[in-house]
């Protein structure tokens, strides 16, 4: 299994992140993570969906069907390698009285993990990276005791030189139904 | 007050200077995009809209259905003789809900409808109301679009794409969720209508590229055993003469689809016959034998392919096809070409050599022979004691001189009935393919009579599908509408209880049906009609049925256990076709 991330372009329109994850649940398609939100052009959003898959032809026919949607502008496919990816993770972690002591130079020089938060007997730490730089942190931190933890869907940009929104019509064709 | 007839365009020009509803709006709306029948069914949320319509009665006429499902498959039997989005207006609730299935069928199909249905007030969404549904999330997967109204100053702007979209592109339905709100306040402006004829997030590509244009001239062209199968796509874009066109000059042969029955001649010297599961014997045998497979217009269907890893392996393929999301979906594409199959075989027409391909074509017509021998003969020439469904047809199609519109429901009698149909004319087939929904023909008929008022329409219908939706025997009777009604009976779930008998062990589990007297509910709708049991009063009864001034219902008596054959068995190669 191959991580393939799509971004795709969208009018802000509402009802359309369900018209999306249609295209994935008919063909059974687990979707990884998701994230969206408004891009630097006012009333264009950006989903980035990241699934994993067998065949590259799968997403191309994913692509293709997504593209289809009145109301998605431009849909594009990623290998890791084509782009620059990011997580962010919040661990709420336990710090009783007498309990083990939390290594904060660790977290924060081996782990790039910060703390945001100092509870009473708990702290919470923000650490962003990639899934696997998340996952190491986690692993390192779970004998403390982690009370809570989340983790965000995968933001991506990719690294062609020009922004994917310029690939776009111009502004002034815009119409935001 | 005394009622003047205006013209739409009377009432369009007086309605610039109003301040109206969104009712009125809808209405204005639908004027200003030419519309001027309706199929609907009145109830509580879309009552300001059946307000508003009767002040537009004389420009907008209005069919009263008496099933929701019937206002659907009847806008898409108008939609497919007209060429333009069919309109269908409805209730909320369960008058959404009972659209459901004519909009599946649509997108399937790519049919262009409009779908109108009312829908609770905005305060009063999402709170369980009284008959509201939530319409928008369950048509999200069975429209090409569809939109929520919730004022009145939007109605125009979405109308406007709404037709855009439904009528362009690859056809299809939308539905517009229509609040009572929206349908009851004031517009804030007056009402101004913009056709829509861009969309920034929408645009499909109707001129293919000159460079994909090019890698299938030359593909074409240097092909030993082409081979053109023709979908719907020939019918939706008009391109019945191009295709005769490149046909005649390529000399290649032209199989269709089920949907692209018409889309030739039946005896156009270069038409092979039809292709897929119930099609001819050569058609789909030599899928495997060509070199070069030229798709117009058509999706591979897996009614069409069979099994996928044993479909056309050998060949190298162009695929003709507006919806970019079909090429390499299932066949993948040697030279794939994006457009409107008009204007790409406009396109390829001049790059073409003139060919004739004879001895390829002679394959074609030693595969015909077996089948001729094996199954036509046997059908349309026997002394059995009961007729067969396909003598009908044949009778059928002679005596229309293969011109009538022919509505075909699903089961064994769509099969027999584009079988031994000589269709002469284009646009002439009107069925539900890609959904096969059962209780199509019937309101898809009298729509397509609304829409062809000048066209002999022929239903065919089994005894089964004809239960389905016979209620609209009363709206053919309401509208005076000159439909002919064929009901094959063979007393079973024929098509069912075909495949009980050759993949099930013979055994028949429900499929027996005992039927009512059709010609005494047909009177009871005010219908003419008679009960045709032997073959010597077969032509008699067709004559009749033809002839008569006004709907008519025919019931032809056939043979209990007929099988439909070829048949290329569900999930196996085409060329393991049976002939029995
Ligand atoms: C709405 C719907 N329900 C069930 C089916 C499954 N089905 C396909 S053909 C068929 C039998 C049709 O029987 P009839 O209308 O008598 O036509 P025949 O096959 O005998 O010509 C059935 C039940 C269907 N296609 N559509």
């Amino acid at each position: 299994m191959t991580n393939y991330t799509i971004s795709i372009f969208t009018t802000n329109t509402v009802g359309l992140l369900n018209r999306i994850t249609i295209v994935f649940t008919r063909r059974r398609l687990n979707i990884e993570s998701l994230t969206v939100c408004e891009t630097e052009r006012k009333g264009v959003s950006r989903f980035t969906i990241v699934l994993k898959s067998e065949t590259r032809e799968q997403v191309e026919k994913l692509v293709r069907q997504i593209r289809k949607i009145v109301d998605v502008l431009a849909v594009y496919g990623y290998l890791n390698e084509d782009i620059v990816y990011h997580e962010t993770a919040l661990f709420k972690v336990s710090t009783p009285l007498g309990g083990p002591q939390l290594d904060i130079e660790r977290v924060n020089k081996d782990f790039n993990a910060w703390v945001v938060h100092w509870g009473a007997d708990y702290v919470i730490i923000e650490k962003s990276g990639t899934e696997a730089e998340i996952m190491e942190f986690y692993h390192y931190i779970k004998p403390q005791g982690i009370l809570e933890f989340v983790r965000s869907g995968r933001i991506s940009v990719s690294k062609e030189e020009k922004g994917l929104v310029e690939y776009l019509p111009e502004e002034g064709v815009w119409e935001i139904a | 007050m005394a009622h003047q007839k205006q013209t739409a365009a009377e009432v369009l020009e007086e309605a610039s200077q109003r301040t109206v509803t969104g009712a009125h709006a809808l209405m204005l709306s639908l004027l200003a995009e030419g519309v001027d029948t309706l199929f609907g069914y009145p109830g509580g949320a879309i009552m300001p809209t059946y307000d508003a319509l009767y002040d537009y009665r004389d420009v907008l006429r209005h069919i009263l259905v008496r099933h929701e499902q019937g206002a659907g498959h009847a806008a898409q039997g108008y939609a497919r003789l007209q060429n333009k989005a069919g309109v269908a207006l409805v209730t909320s609730g369960p008058g959404a809900t009972n659209l459901m299935t004519p909009i599946c069928d649509a997108l399937l199909d790519s049919t262009p409808m409009v779908c109108i249905v009312g829908q609770v007030y905005n305060k009063l969404l999402g709170t369980d109301a009284f008959q509201e549904a939530d319409v928008i999330g369950m048509t999200m997967p069975i429209t090409k679009w569809n939109y929520q109204i919730t004022s009145a100053d939007e109605v125009p702007e979405i109308l406007a794409k709404a037709f855009y979209i439904a009528q362009t592109g690859r056809p299809g339905p939308v539905v517009l969720d229509f609040t009572r709100t929206a349908q009851m306040e004031l517009m804030t402006r007056p009402f101004s209508y913009q056709k829509c004829e861009t969309m920034v997030s929408y645009h499909p590509r109707t001129v293919p590229k000159d460079d994909q244009i090019r890698a299938a001239a030359e593909l074409i062209n240097k092909a030993k055993k082409p081979y053109i199968l023709a979908g719907h796509g020939i019918l939706i874009s008009q391109a019945e003469a191009e295709l005769k066109a490149f046909a005649e000059k390529s000399g290649i042969p032209v199989a269709t689809t089920l949907l692209g029955m018409s889309a030739i001649d039946a005896d156009h010297p270069n038409y092979v016959g039809w292709l897929g599961m119930h099609g001819n014997y050569g058609t789909n045998v030599l899928t495997n034998e060509c070199d070069v497979l030229i798709a117009i217009g058509m999706r591979f269907d897996d009614r069409v392919t069979g099994d996928l890893s044993q479909y056309a392996r050998q060949a190298k393929v162009v695929h003709i096809e507006i919806d970019p999301a079909e090429i390499d979906k299932n066949v993948k594409a040697t030279a794939p070409v994006v457009g409107d199959a008009k204007e790409a075989l406009k396109a390829l027409l001049p790059l073409i050599d003139e060919k004739s391909h004879p001895e390829w074509r002679d394959e074609f017509r030693k595969y015909d022979v077996i089948e001729e021998e094996k199954i036509t003969r046997r059908t349309l020439f026997h002394d059995g004691e009961h007729i067969k469904m396909g003598e009908a047809v044949a009778l059928l199609s002679e005596l229309t001189k293969g011109e009538a519109v022919t509505v075909t429901d699903v089961g064994q009698h769509q099969m027999i009935a584009n079988r031994y149909y000589r269709f002469k004319k284009h646009n002439s087939i009107v069925t539900s393919g890609g959904a096969g929904t059962m209780g199509f023909a019937l309101p898809a008929a009298l729509g397509a009579k609304v829409g062809a008022p000048d066209r002999q329409v022929v239903a065919i219908i089994g005894d089964g599908g004809f239960q389905m939706t016979l209620q609209e025997l009363a709206t053919i009777w309401q509208e005076n509408l000159n439909v002919k009604i064929l009901i094959l009976n063979n007393n079973f779930l024929g098509m069912v209880r075909q495949w009980q008998q050759l993949f099930f062990d013979n055994r028949y589990s429900f499929v027996d049906i005992k039927n009512p007297d059709f010609v005494t509910i047909a009177k009871g709708f005010h219908i003419e009609g008679h009960t045709c049991r032997e073959r010597g009063e077969l032509r008699a009864s067709l004559e009749k049925m033809l002839n008569h001034d006004g709907a008519y219902l025919l019931e032809v008596i056939c043979e209990k256990e007929e099988n439909v054959f070829p048949m290329v068995p569900a999930g196996q190669a085409v060329d393991k076709i049976r002939l029995e």
